[in-house]
């Protein structure tokens, strides 16, 4: 993936419209009043003005009509390619949505709600690509420039931290949880259990990394869906450290039940040596028609 | 609370009104430019025609002010701040519009409602209403509707009516969240007719867009999955989905939601029963 993140940011930024359509209005209000003026002085030309200024009028209208058609089309194309970077981005079609966002974020976006969402989108992206000092720069970014609501600031916060903890900045990322406990629904947030558990496991902590997975873990499969598989490889690996190889077989073979093990070793690499030691929840495989085939291990 | 019949008939009132009134300015605006000359108005044409320009954008102004309203009532629903979400519909519903898009919207969301308050007979009265008008701009706004009568039906156990929905969506393009609430809907329908070979058509493929779904309905759609394999002899399969689902979310709230998934989770048998 080759996106310049830092010409991203700056080519995006919404750039104030000059109206034309405001000031042709205001101008062709003026032509008609400053017709009746002259025609109220000269008798002969009243006629005549009184077409021009119908045919202004109607000149007028018929561009405040055309300008709010092509505006909203243009808003609507806008919406439509984000709402598709979003399903890539969910289909997990990396490659395509990493153009898609591309092409969008070159040029200034119409909104900055808009931007917004493209920009979280290419965080994404980015983290995939293991490309997390641009997900560090796009938060960054995002949380110094916009106003946002506090449940987005605690999302884009995360995602801060998981970049961090991903480049080994292990005091940054010690700073991002502490600032992610102050708010105020940090002990409801699934999403920080996960980011705790990770710097605790990066750090040589699993007892602690436990003891947030066993007060979290209900929370993260609540919000999380799916990702609770996150949770239970990273407990498997503390397990595994506290030699509890019993406790992390099960977690393990959990976490495989929910997600492909390849997936979530690319995910958290220190847990890669786990798929020599313990056996992963195998499969059922489907022919075409959707039925089993055979278990593979 | 709003009545659905009392936000019915002002909807349909209010949609009568604004009809009324836009032709009104419109056929205002042509008189103007077309028959004003020819009866020598004058002036008096050209500065009524500014007063309907001005009318009409000042009545636009307040439409815009009444859909501002229920900007937010979809993301109050569902953070599950009903009072809130309801207090602004009603002042949607009951503000002024000229335009038929802000009346339809703030309708759709009432039925988002009363649809999250598990009020289904409520939510389905809204949908139909709805779909009983020409969309025109907004006729994106079917295909969530649809789903939601879908789902308010299969509620009610009205299965011809939550078949007769599908049919219908099927012949529209959806996009990624409305296919996999159609696939949750879909699902659930087939099991309720016991049509348990069809829901494993592509079973891969179902189970990787379960994993795209808010918690509870992929766990869901996971049980009906197992349950569909657990009926058609397929038991490694329905095992590993039976504890996928177990993963999501807990497996007796499940049966308590949908009873016919009982049969994934028996009772444990009683102690000192009869042999």
């Amino acid at each position: 993936m080759r996106i310049d993140v830092q010409t991203l940011l700056e080519s995006s930024r919404p750039r104030p419209r000059l109206d034309w359509m405001a000031y042709l209005g205001v101008l062709a209000v003026a032509a008609v009043l400053g017709m009746s003026l002259l025609a109220e002085r000269s008798g002969s030309a009243r006629e005549d003005t009184e077409s021009v200024a119908s045919l202004i009028m109607v000149l007028v209208m018929a561009g405040m009509f055309l300008n709010t058609f092509l505006q909203t089309r243009a808003a609507r194309l806008e919406h439509m390619r984000m709402e598709l970077a979003d399903e890539l981005v969910q289909l997990r079609r990396w490659p395509q949505a990493a153009m898609l966002l591309q092409s969008m974020l070159s040029r200034p976006a119409r909104s900055p709600i808009v931007r917004l969402q493209a920009l979280l989108a290419l965080c994404s992206v980015a983290a995939r690509f293991h490309r997390f000092e641009d997900v560090t720069l796009i938060t960054d970014q995002l949380l110094e420039e916009m106003p946002l609501d506090p449940m987005a600031t605690h999302m884009i916060k995360l995602s801060r931290a998981m970049a961090l903890l991903r480049e080994d900045r292990l005091f940054d990322a010690d700073r991002a949880i502490s600032d992610l406990r102050h708010f105020s629904q940090a002990r409801e947030s699934g999403g920080l259990g996960l980011v705790e558990m990770y710097r605790d496991v990066k750090t040589g902590h699993p007892a602690e990394a436990l003891e947030v997975f066993a007060a979290k873990r209900d929370l993260i499969r609540r919000q999380l869906g799916h990702r609770v598989a996150d949770a239970c490889v990273l407990a498997a690996k503390a397990h595994d450290l506290l030699g509890q190889t019993e406790q992390a077989g099960q977690a393990y073979a959990q976490a495989t039940l929910m997600s492909p093990a390849v997936e979530l070793h690319r995910r958290y690499p220190e847990t890669a040596d786990l798929a020599n030691k313990y056996r992963a929840t195998p499969a059922p495989s489907f022919n075409q028609s959707g039925a089993t085939l055979e278990v593979v291990v | 609370m709003i009545s659905v019949q009392a936000a019915i008939s002002r909807f349909r009132r209010d949609l009568t009104i604004g009809a009324v009134l836009r032709a009104s300015l419109a056929t205002g605006a042509v008189a103007c430019l077309l028959v004003g000359p020819m009866v020598g108005a004058g002036y008096g044409g050209v500065l009524l025609l500014l007063a309907i320009v001005v009318v009409w954008t000042m009545l636009g102004y307040r439409s815009i002010q009444g859909s501002r309203l229920t900007a937010d009532s979809p993301l109050l629903i569902a953070s599950g701040r009903f009072d809130e979400a309801e207090s602004r519909i009603d002042a949607a519903l009951r503000s002024f519009s000229l335009f038929r898009p802000a009346k339809l919207l703030s309708l759709h969301h009432l039925a988002l409602l009363r649809h999250a308050q598990r009020r289904w007979q409520e939510s389905a009265q809204l949908c139909r209403a709805l779909q009983r008008q020409r969309l025109g701009t907004l006729r994106g706004l079917g295909k969530p509707s649809t789903l939601v009568l879908a789902d308010n039906l299969l509620h009610l156990g009205d299965l011809p009516g939550v078949f007769e929905a599908i049919c219908r969506l099927y012949r529209q393009r959806l996009n990624l969240a409305e296919a996999l609430t159609m696939m949750q809907i879909q699902t659930e329908y087939l099991a309720c007719i016991g049509a348990f070979e069809p829901m494993l058509a592509q079973v891969w493929t179902k189970v990787q867009l379960a994993e795209l779904m808010p918690p509870l309905p992929a766990a869901r759609t996971q049980a009906f999955l197992a349950l569909a394999a657990k009926k058609t002899g397929r038991i490694e399969l329905s095992r590993w989905l039976r504890r996928r689902a177990e993963q999501l979310t807990d497996a007796p709230a499940l049966v308590v939601e949908r009873p016919i998934l009982a049969e994934l989770w028996p009772p444990p048998p009683q102690a000192g029963g009869n042999p």
